[in-house]
């Protein structure tokens, strides 16, 4: 699990290692990789939404 | 407010003994807006070059001390994870950190709340008209230069293009909020002293303001490709003391009730003929030409126009309620009745049109009241 977080936030900064991107191809399921990539979309889209209010008050 | 102070630390420290406008720069300008934006674009400016230094040195510095000719070997290696972290965080880190004080600017830019003083400002194909909200107080602002210093056949004055015949007044130290709207097409009304640029796009209405620190005259122009005469549209604004822009105000809303009442009263002629030609060469002589000469097809001719000598209503129509479709604009609420009154007068009576027909403005008030 959190091995799949850590993937999916490095695919966020654009930076990953060759190391873990094949351990990464080679085991787990790609559903686990799908879904936690759109929650942590999500939750980073309500971060700056949240920021958003927060710098117009 | 911390970030304002920031902002200005940064900045000062950043830009050290700036010139104020010399013409290379933005201008500092002479609101508070104004000078935060310049502090931004400066604190940015730097940062940029300092970037630019480091990048820059970087790589010259690396292509010189490792070059072919002194036995370099290029490195082959596929990655290194922490060198890649650290250079997508930095960028992240400094954008960030630009985006904090440009926003608290952004915010205070549009907070048009708690303004003294409302100013309607509505761009025309083409000259700026001005509202005083609640005051009673409206006019129109023409471009005042001669039409014989744009065609070369005098010299160009010191303000050419940027001078008009009655320029916006304002007070100095006043918050004062523009509602920014068009008749026609999209303007953009911009001074840069005030930093202010917004356009002006009909049917919409724009919100800005400005509370100005010092007296002065500040030019501008329209930044909204609107037309032929897009480029003969400026703003002057005067920001005056406050005293002086009370007195100011009192005298503009007493010649208004003036001229209400000049509605009433019958005119002569030659009042109507000398109050018309000034109107007619302001506005309408962009298009039907300085001796009602016109440019066919395109603006109809004025002068030996067989219908208009013949017709009284229906020219008195034609500048009331314009025409739809066609490039005529309707005057009935940008000219007051004396104004359309005066300026049908004279194309009744000018160029060889010698209808000797006098247009009265209380005739004028009664159609454009039907
Ligand atoms: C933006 C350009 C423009 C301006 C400014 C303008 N006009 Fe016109 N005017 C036109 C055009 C175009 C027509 C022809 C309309 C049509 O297709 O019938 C016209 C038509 C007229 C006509 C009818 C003439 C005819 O033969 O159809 C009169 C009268 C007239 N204008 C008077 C004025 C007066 C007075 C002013 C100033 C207060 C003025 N116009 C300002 C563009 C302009
Ligand atoms: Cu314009």
């Amino acid at each position: 699990m959190w091995s799949v977080v850590k993937s999916v936030l490095a695919a966020l900064l654009g930076v990953q290692s060759n190391q873990k991107r094949e351990e990464d191809f080679s085991s787990g399921r790609p559903a686990a990789y799908f879904v936690t990539g759109v929650v942590i979309t999500l939750l980073f889209v309500l971060m700056l939404v949240f920021l958003a209010m927060f710098a117009a008050r | 407010m911390r970030s304002r102070w920031w902002l200005m630390a940064v900045s000062l420290a950043a830009s050290g003994s700036q010139a104020q406008t010399n013409g290379w720069n933005m201008p500092v300008g002479v609101t508070d807006v104004s000078s935060d934006i310049y502090g931004l674009h400066m604190t940015i400016f730097w940062i940029c070059v300092v970037i630019g230094l480091v990048v820059f040195g970087a790589m010259f510095y690396s292509l010189f001390r490792y070059r072919h000719s002194k036995g370099a070997k290029a490195a082959h290696f596929h990655e290194h994870t922490s060198v890649e972290v650290l250079w997508t965080a930095i960028p992240i880190l400094i954008l960030v950190g630009m985006a904090v004080p440009a926003t608290a600017t952004l915010k205070n830019m549009y907070d048009s709340s708690d303004a003294e003083l409302d100013v309607m400002i509505t761009g025309q194909q083409w000259r700026w008209r001005y509202e005083y909200l609640g005051e009673d107080v409206a006019f129109t602002s023409n471009m005042s230069t001669p039409r014989t210093q744009i065609s070369g056949e005098e010299t160009r004055g010191e303000h050419y293009l940027l001078e008009v015949d009655e320029p916006l007044v304002l007070p100095i130290n006043r918050k004062v909020r523009f509602l920014m709207t068009s008749d026609d097409v999209i303007h953009s009304w911009w001074v840069p002293d005030l930093a202010v640029k917004q356009d002006t796009i009909p049917g919409f209405i724009n919100e800005n303001w400005v509370k100005i620190n010092e007296p002065g005259i500040y030019r501008g122009q329209c930044a909204e490709l609107c037309g032929i005469d897009h480029g003969f549209m400026p703003v002057v604004v005067h920001a005056v003391e406050e005293e002086e822009f009370d007195g100011w105000l009192a005298e503009r809303k007493e010649a208004a009730e003036q001229e209400a009442m000049g509605v009433d009263r019958e005119w002569a002629m030659d009042e109507l003929v000398e109050r018309g030609e000034s109107v007619y060469q302001s506005i309408c002589s962009s298009c039907h030409q300085a001796e009602g000469q016109g440019s066919p097809p395109a603006f109809p001719a004025l002068a030996n126009n067989e219908q208009l000598i013949n017709d009284v209503d229906w020219h008195l129509d034609r500048v009331v309620n314009g025409v739809s479709g066609a490039a005529m604009p309707a005057f009935r609420s940008t000219l007051n009745p004396v104004e359309i009154a005066a300026v049908v007068t004279y194309t009744r009576n000018a160029w060889g049109n010698d209808t000797g027909d006098v247009v009265q403005p209380s005739a004028v008030a009664e159609l454009i009241a039907q």
